[in-house]
């Protein structure tokens, strides 16, 4: 198992850098530049921003100067100042002044204080925290409903589940979260119509640090509107594989052999039943910690999905290529932690 | 049995998730509320609870809360502002030299108290500004707002040579400021130094005489120099934050951050949240004046959300003043208690078409003449747009300084009118000898839901009055920025234009004369845009801006409109901007006209505060 993420990982790094080559080449092909702008701007004035973001180089040194900042240590002798420029995702002191900056994103061209760094630091963990919500709120609502589904098939709870499922599939969070704004948020006034109950500094960069009401009074009405719609599909793959697994000859086997019920769906038809879940489950999670364009417009939730959307209609290009890198890694290693889990709930796949 | 139990245990689930789902705000517990109570301007703090015991009434702490729209705000540098959101709050934490009235645009005075024109022999203008000398430089420490001390201990306040260090430093090429063009366009040396043909600043035209005087030298007696002489890109910045000093730590590009930011205007930074909202609080060593009165509102907040979200909150009670959504603008109008609250202000933009005068079809004026004549835009306005927009007849919307407004010229411009358009169309015709279906004729705009809503009604319109078929096609943002400033500009195209100052210069000669925004000149040749080349209408709007006689200078306006519109007919006005706002009624306030509000002369009720 240990090699086997060890070649992963470094699989991992192909992955990378060749999304990161293929978003530079694209977004660099795509007409338009990032100061185009409705009131023309003046040619010397476009040249000074070029090169102030040295876009005036030719482009396959712009791509490795990207490289280098992103993927390569920086060695420096002093100490980092409040520029744009200097700012690393880590940053740390070697000995005496001697200093090592790793992972710089660049700055962000639409918002002229702030790096591509800041918007991981400030609106990543937000995304992160409603994408843990509502893979919670989906993966509870859905897997229940599904094996309800299942063991009860072709009746009022497998139709009343079913049902429940495809309207959670069908209605989008652009329809579900005004609807619930209007009735908890502006007419009965239970909780907030919109915004996110924390800020930073977060623990561990990631996690609210106060988690009081007024935190999950802000969270429930997103996570819920987001987590319904995975919810559905998980409710309907658990649903789907439950019913082929219990009609496998294992289960007939252990059924024959006397085993009770209960313990012939736990230990055997729903583990093996889940594996289809787990693997929808990867893709899953890296969209939605990654951050949700319109959840978090509809809930003027400051998390990162805009940057996704506006990024590239800004063609601001170091926020495009930290947004998919970002996206692209939290895919790989999602896929990476479901190739483990099958290994788990399968004992025929092995990987050594 | 077992399989019941399970049954039972997912049910059980699925409904306590539900029932968690709707679970109301519980029993409310009593919190501590931190209140500032403000007496006298010394801040000090107060524990109140909101438990039921007889509090003493204090007077409430003025706050509002505003929505800006969504996404961050791109920056508080007065230097790097373009939008209207970093130009709002640019507007509230620093004063300008002058300072332009919100409502009427005048020019007012600003931290310039007089300022004093005179006319050198290379008909250049030099004006000279006399500062007041009773503003500090302040921060928010994160406590309470302090006054700025230099290296020695003594408060640091505005002076001449923070206003020289603001002009340079939005020229510096490094710096990277978009609008620097506009000082490069009027002031003597600023357009070589910002593009790098000379790096010695003493060449541009801005000269510090001694502490609070200042002086500017700008290329022509321009009427609105003094106007752009207050514009965000010439506010005065904080040399030691910026660049650091002696006793201070240099800031540079963070400089505008929570806790670092130092201005001086009536408002200063409090908090910045970026992406989520950001707030201001009152400046209390702010000393007023008649056009800038000390602020009565204490903070103001602005979200950043969406209109719809936005929309919501208003009516949850939480924002007090909001833009209406379209969607929401019918139920606004006929909600009795929404309708009240609502206010339709001229906002300083026009929408337009453009032609392409070298393209087929549309380079004959009356091919031009016909497709303007055709539009209904009041038609348009109450079927489509619904905000109580104004037809346009012409492009420098009225109101601007300089721009003919319907009274004094009832007669200009364009307006919808079916014979007119016809009798040009069919004259065109005859002349070629072709029918409607065999003009080609396609109206590109760039993607979005509001943009093909109008193209598709005034679509329609061409088929109804002319009968023609026009083509309809968009392009993604950026790339139609770039298709319409080359040789493949459609043969017409929208676009709509907003002021930068209140003058008509800002909308004809900087968008229309030869180079202008939206006729772009390659080595003086039309290269985009409107293809368009007029002796006569570049030598009246360039007359225009030195012309000191107001009179005079609307006429040669109104002419020079009439050349664009109806004469050569390169572009067809469709309509003028308003805001669509509600106000809750406890709020007294002002209707910026050019988008950025003045705060401090607000204020709130709030005993009649919900």
């Amino acid at each position: 198992m240990g090699r086997f993420i060890l070649r992963r990982f470094m699989y991992m790094n192909v992955v990378i850098l060749v999304v990161s080559m293929i978003t530079f080449g694209l977004m660099h092909a795509v007409p338009g530049g990032p100061f185009d702008r409705e009131k023309a701007l003046p040619a010397e004035i476009i040249a000074n921003l070029e090169k102030r973001y040295n876009l005036d180089k030719p482009l396959w040194q712009q791509y490795l100067m990207y490289l280098n900042d992103v993927f390569i240590p920086q060695f420096s002798k002093t100490a980092p100042t409040s520029n744009l420029e200097d700012d690393a995702l880590i940053t740390f002191k070697v000995s005496g002044n001697l200093w090592v900056r790793w992972m710089n994103f660049g700055p962000t061209f639409s918002s002229r204080s702030r790096t591509v760094n800041d918007i991981f630091r400030q609106q990543l963990p937000i995304s992160i925290q409603l994408g843990i919500l509502a893979l919670t709120v989906a993966l509870t609502i859905g897997v229940p409903l599904g094996i309800l589904a299942a063991l009860k098939q072709n009746t009022i709870f497998d139709y009343l589940g079913m049902s429940i499922a495809i309207f959670g599939v069908s209605v989008p969070v652009i329809v579900l979260g005004p609807l619930m704004i209007w009735i908890f948020g502006v007419t009965l006034k239970w909780l907030p119509p919109t915004g996110w109950g924390t800020k930073p500094p977060y623990i561990l960069g990631i996690f609210p640090s106060d988690l009081s009401w007024s935190f999950w009074r802000t969270a429930i009405m997103p996570a819920v509107a987001l987590g319904l719609g995975s919810s559905a599909i998980i409710a309907r793959l658990t649903r789907a594989s439950l019913l082929q697994v219990i009609r496998e000859d294992y289960i007939r086997t252990a059924r024959s052999k006397g085993v009770k019920e209960s313990h012939v769906i736990t230990r055997h038809a729903l583990k093996n039943s889940l594996i289809p879940v787990v693997t929808i489950l990867g893709p899953m999670m890296a969209a939605l910690v990654t951050g949700t364009f319109v959840t978090e417009l509809t809930f003027g939730i400051p998390g990162m999905g805009k940057y996704f959307v506006t990024s590239i209609t800004n063609r601001d290009y170091p926020v495009i290529m930290g947004t998919i890198l970002l996206y692209a890694v939290f895919l790989v290693v999602a896929n990476l932690i479901v190739d483990i889990m099958y290994a788990y709930l399968d004992p025929r796949i092995r990987y050594d | 049995m077992r399989s019941k139990f399970f049954v039972l245990g997912g049910l059980l689930i699925v409904f306590s998730m539900i029932l968690g789902a709707c679970q109301p705000a519980a029993v409310p517990t009593p919190e501590s509320i931190i209140q500032t109570v403000i007496v006298e301007g010394t801040p000090q703090i107060q524990i109140v609870t909101a438990t039921p015991v007889p509090v003493v009434p204090v007077e409430e702490m003025k706050v509002l809360t505003l929505n800006m729209g969504p996404g961050d705000i791109p920056t508080l540098d007065p230097s790097l502002g373009t939008d209207t959101s970093s130009i709002q709050i640019a507007v509230e934490t620093f004063v300008g030299l002058t300072r332009q009235d919100e409502v009427t645009n005048e020019v007012e005075p600003g931290m310039a108290t007089k300022w004093e024109s005179v006319v050198n022999d290379d008909g250049t203008e030099t004006i000279t500004f006399t500062l007041r000398d009773d503003v500090p430089w302040v921060r928010w420490n994160g406590k309470e707002v302090e006054q700025v001390l230099d290296c020695e201990g003594n408060v640091r306040m505005v002076t001449a040579n923070e206003f020289y260090y603001g002009i340079i430093r939005t020229l510096m090429p490094d710096t990277g400021s978009e609008y620097a063009y506009v000082l490069g366009m009027v002031m003597v040396g600023a357009d070589d130094f910002n593009n790098g043909i000379t790096d010695d600043p003493t060449t541009v035209g801005v000269e510090v005489i001694d502490e609070y005087t200042i002086a500017l030298t700008f290329i022509e007696q321009a009427v609105y120099n003094p106007a752009i002489a207050g514009m965000w890109i010439a506010y005065a910045e904080p040399s030691w934050l910026i660049d650091g000093d002696d006793c201070t730590e240099a800031r540079t590009d963070k400089w505008t951050e929570t806790g670092f930011f130092q201005g001086y205007g009536p408002y200063t930074l409090k908090e910045w949240v970026h992406d989520y909202y950001l707030t201001l609080i009152k400046n209390p060593f702010w000393p007023g004046a008649d056009n800038i009165p000390v602020p009565k509102i204490e903070e103001v907040t602005w979200t950043m959300l969406d209109a719809s979200p936005a929309m919501a909150e208003y009516e949850a009670g939480n924002v007090d003043a909001v833009g209406v959504p379209l969607a929401d603008m019918d139920r606004v109008k006929a909600d009795p208690v929404l309708s009240a609250e609502y206010m339709v202000a001229p906002d300083f933009c026009t929408y337009y078409y453009g032609f392409n005068t070298t393209a087929l079809f549309v380079d004959d004026v009356r091919v031009r003449r016909a497709l303007s004549f055709a539009i209904d835009r009041q038609s348009l306005i109450d079927n489509v747009l619904k905000g109580g927009q104004e037809p346009a007849g012409w492009f420098s919307r009225p109101g601007l300084a300089g721009a003919p407004t319907r009274e004094t010229h009832p007669e200009l411009g364009v307006a919808f009118d079916a014979d007119k358009a016809k009798a040009f169309l069919q004259e065109y015709l005859d002349e070629k000898g072709i029918t409607t279906a065999e003009v080609d004729i396609t109206l590109m705009f760039n993607t979005s839901e509001g943009h093909r809503r109008i193209a598709e009604a005034i679509q329609q319109m061409w088929k109804d009055v002319l009968g023609l078929d026009i083509k309809l096609v968009n392009q993604e943002w950026r790339v139609y920025l770039s298709t319409i400033k080359g040789a493949g500009t459609p043969q017409i195209y929208r676009l709509g234009w907003c002021l930068d100052y209140a003058d008509a210069n800002n909308f004809i000669r900087e968008v229309f004369d030869q180079n202008g925004s939206s006729n772009p000149y390659t080595a003086g040749e039309p290269s985009g845009g409107v293809f368009w080349k007029n002796e006569e209408f570049s030598t009246i709007v360039r007359a225009a801006a030195t012309e000191k006689d107001p009179v005079k200078r609307v006429e040669m306006y109104a002419q020079a409109e009439e050349i664009m519109v109806l004469e050569d007919a390169v572009m067809a006005p469709i309509y003028w901007y308003t805001r669509n706002t509600l106000t809750k009624p406890y709020v007294t306030r002002t209707y910026s006209t050019g988008g950025h509000e003045h705060i401090e002369k607000w204020d709130v009720d709030m005993a009649a505060k919900p």
